[in-house]
């Protein structure tokens, strides 16, 4: 195996409180696409903020044990925050670029870390709108506004602006999610094309996604770290029957259901209420399923569960017309 | 009928009610003012200060008080500005954290922003007295400084609130410290709020009568200095009005058609400013 750029080591996360991630200890390899899997609030972004220290930024949120990049611990007191930001390329799941023109946007990382030349800004901007693929789409109107340009087109600047300050690593978050599937295989080929000289962590939920791009796969389930290994391994030959069961979609079929409703035919709210009034029948820890063909039902109920303080599991498509949602409550 | 449908057409017609009520005084103010005051509104009155006397002259313009009015809301706005930018910038989380003196200034400043002017007036006026000074620019300057400040700090923090997380989190991804975060990201996509924040706080500025009256004075001639007691539109206004004679009373009109068109202008080119600069603002 190659050498570890990231080591994390009995890594913990609590947002006031709660604990998002439990002891995670994992070793992420240099120059290489590391996938981190898992289902929804398992501590995917948590632990990609925690890697750059965005986590500073949120209220409440604490963190113990060491992370270290190229063998230096991050959280440190002496370690200078800006320098460990520097090394570190941050692509979000929406795209987001800032306030200024195309060129601003991909110079504003250079300006502030002091190139001030404006001949030298010229050849980096080109540099790395090229290296993305968006120079020749872009190179007549840099002036114009970046958040006129198509959210596609938005994401590629947002990689070029993040290797323009030329980082080591890259972490993305759900890249593609916001995308269409043309502008999601642009960027899946750029990461592809980049990992020989960046160390990529990306966190997805698109399974297919995971196994298309990643030599390393890190799964996380609940805040825990449940199997760590060779992508080639882990999607072909998991250890933890977790990983097998969430790889193969059917994370949940060991847990019983224990009640189903079928609430097709049904709108808002009331699909909301009778699947609240079916949870309440319910013990803690139970799990209902509840199948709905209301489309706006789809994300609704669960965004009301989650509120309500239940744990969503599952929202699937099961055929043409109606989805199954999962929950267990709580 | 159905209830509902009744229930809709009694609030429609709640609403068009207060639509018009708001339009329609809107309207009848300027209006009247217009009414009285264009006719009266000679390039003399712009072009001369007032002669005579004040309250009793009836010669001259009111050029003093515009002129006078213009260097009390500038110099206040420009003050409040500086320290509002401030203080509105420390509200963010990154640099009070929610710390106890953040919510303080935030109490403070609703509590400033409630204070009726005529209450910084007499302040204002006890000051000058301690310091055995007289009325003056600079007095009333100060004074509007600190009318203007709560209400351009609570602007500006609301739209600088309003900035999305997203963009900070980009910036300092990018390596960059608060401080260029504060200046080149949220100053940047919060500045036509700031703007709009800045002339609504000179609006009121302007406009306002009591907060002058003891610490500005009243004069017919246009200030030489800082030190200079100075007329200013609200009071002339007030002052003119309150004579006996109708020739001065005249003035009082044309003193407010100014002063509704300073405030007419600000109000568009704010418009204007946040057009022109809201091109690259991220929504
Ligand atoms: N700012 C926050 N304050 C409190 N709790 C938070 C905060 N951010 C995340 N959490 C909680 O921490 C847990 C992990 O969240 P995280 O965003 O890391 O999950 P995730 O794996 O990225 O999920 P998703 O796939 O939906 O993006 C969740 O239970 C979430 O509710
Ligand atoms: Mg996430």
């Amino acid at each position: 195996m190659s050498d570890t750029h990231i080591n994390i080591q009995d890594f913990n996360t609590y947002y006031s409180g709660h604990q998002a991630l439990k002891n995670i200890s994992v070793d992420i390899p240099k120059n290489q696409i590391t996938a981190i899997i898992g289902p929804s609030g398992c501590g995917k972004s948590t632990l990609l903020k925690c890697m750059n220290r965005l986590i500073d930024l949120t209220d409440g949120a604490t963190c113990s044990g060491k992370i270290l990049i190229d063998g230096e611990d991050i959280f440190d007191k002496k370690t200078d925050i800006t320098d460990i930001r520097k090394k570190m390329g941050l692509l979000a799941q929406k795209p987001t670029p800032l306030p200024m023109s195309i060129y601003e946007n991909v110079a504003y990382g250079p300006r502030i870390h002091g190139t001030r030349k404006k001949s030298k800004l010229d050849a980096v901007v080109e540099k790395y709108l090229t290296m993305v693929g968006l120079w020749e789409e872009v190179k007549d109107r840099l002036d114009s506004p970046a958040s006129k340009l198509s959210i596609g087109q938005q994401q590629r600047l947002c990689l070029a602006r993040g290797l323009a300050v030329e980082p080591e690593i890259i972490l993305c978050d759900e890249p593609t999610s916001a995308l269409d599937p043309l502008s999601s295989q642009h960027i899946e080929e750029q990461l592809l094309r980049l990992k020989k000289d960046y160390t990529i962590v990306i966190v997805t939920h698109n399974i297919h996604q995971a196994m298309r791009l990643a030599d390393y796969v890190v799964h996380l389930y609940l805040g825990e770290l449940v199997e760590h290994g060779l992508a080639s391994e882990v999607f072909e030959n998991p250890k933890e029957e977790r990983t097998r069961a969430y790889i193969d979609g059917t994370f949940f079929t060991d847990l019983a259901i224990d009640k189903e409703i079928n609430l097709k035919g049904n709108v808002c709210p009331y699909n909301f209420v009778y699947a609240k009034q079916a949870l309440h029948t319910l013990e803690k820890d139970d799990v209902l399923r509840i199948i709905v063909d209301y489309p706006t039902a789809v994300t609704e109920v669960p965004r009301g569960m989650e509120t309500d303080g239940h744990n969503v599991i599952r929202v699937k498509q099961i055929n043409e017309s109606d989805w199954e949602i999962i929950i267990q409550k709580k | 009928m159905d209830i509902r449908i009744i229930e809709e057409s009694v609030f429609k017609t709640l609403m068009i009610l207060s639509l018009t009520t708001v339009i329609g005084s809107l309207l009848v103010v300027i209006g009247v003012i217009l009414w009285r005051g264009l006719p009266v509104l000679t390039l003399d009155m712009i072009t001369k200060t007032a002669e005579g006397g004040y309250y009793l002259g009836t010669g001259g313009g009111i050029l003093n008080a515009i002129v006078g009015s213009l260097y009390l809301a500038v110099g206040g706005t420009a003050l409040a500005f500086i320290i509002s930018v401030g203080i509105a910038f420390y509200l963010q989380n990154e640099y009070s954290g929610g710390t106890r003196l953040a919510s303080m200034t935030r109490l403070s400043l609703d509590i400033l922003w409630g204070t009726p002017s005529i209450v910084y007036g007499a302040f204002g006026f006890m000051v000058l007295m301690q310091l055995n000074m007289r009325a003056s620019l600079l007095g009333g300057i100060i004074v509007l400084t600190l009318l203007e400040i709560p209400i351009m700090t609570r602007a500006m923090e609301e739209v600088i609130k309003t900035v999305p997380q997203e963009l900070k989190e980009v910036s300092y991804s990018l390596g960059a410290t608060r401080l260029e975060t504060s200046i080149k990201v949220v100053a940047k996509q919060a500045f036509p709020g700031m703007i709009t924040g800045v002339l609504i706080a000179f609006g009121r500025g302007i406009g306002d009568a009591a907060s002058i009256l003891f610490t500005a004075g009243y004069t017919d001639r246009i200030p030489g200095s800082l030190f200079d007691a100075t007329a200013s539109l609200p009071l002339a206004v007030f002052f003119q009005l309150g004579t006996p004679l109708p020739q001065v009373q005249q003035k009082a009109y044309a003193s407010a058609v100014i002063l509704l068109i300073i405030i007419l202008i600000i109000s568009i080119t704010t418009r204007l400013i946040g057009k022109k600069y809201t091109k690259y603002i991220i929504r």
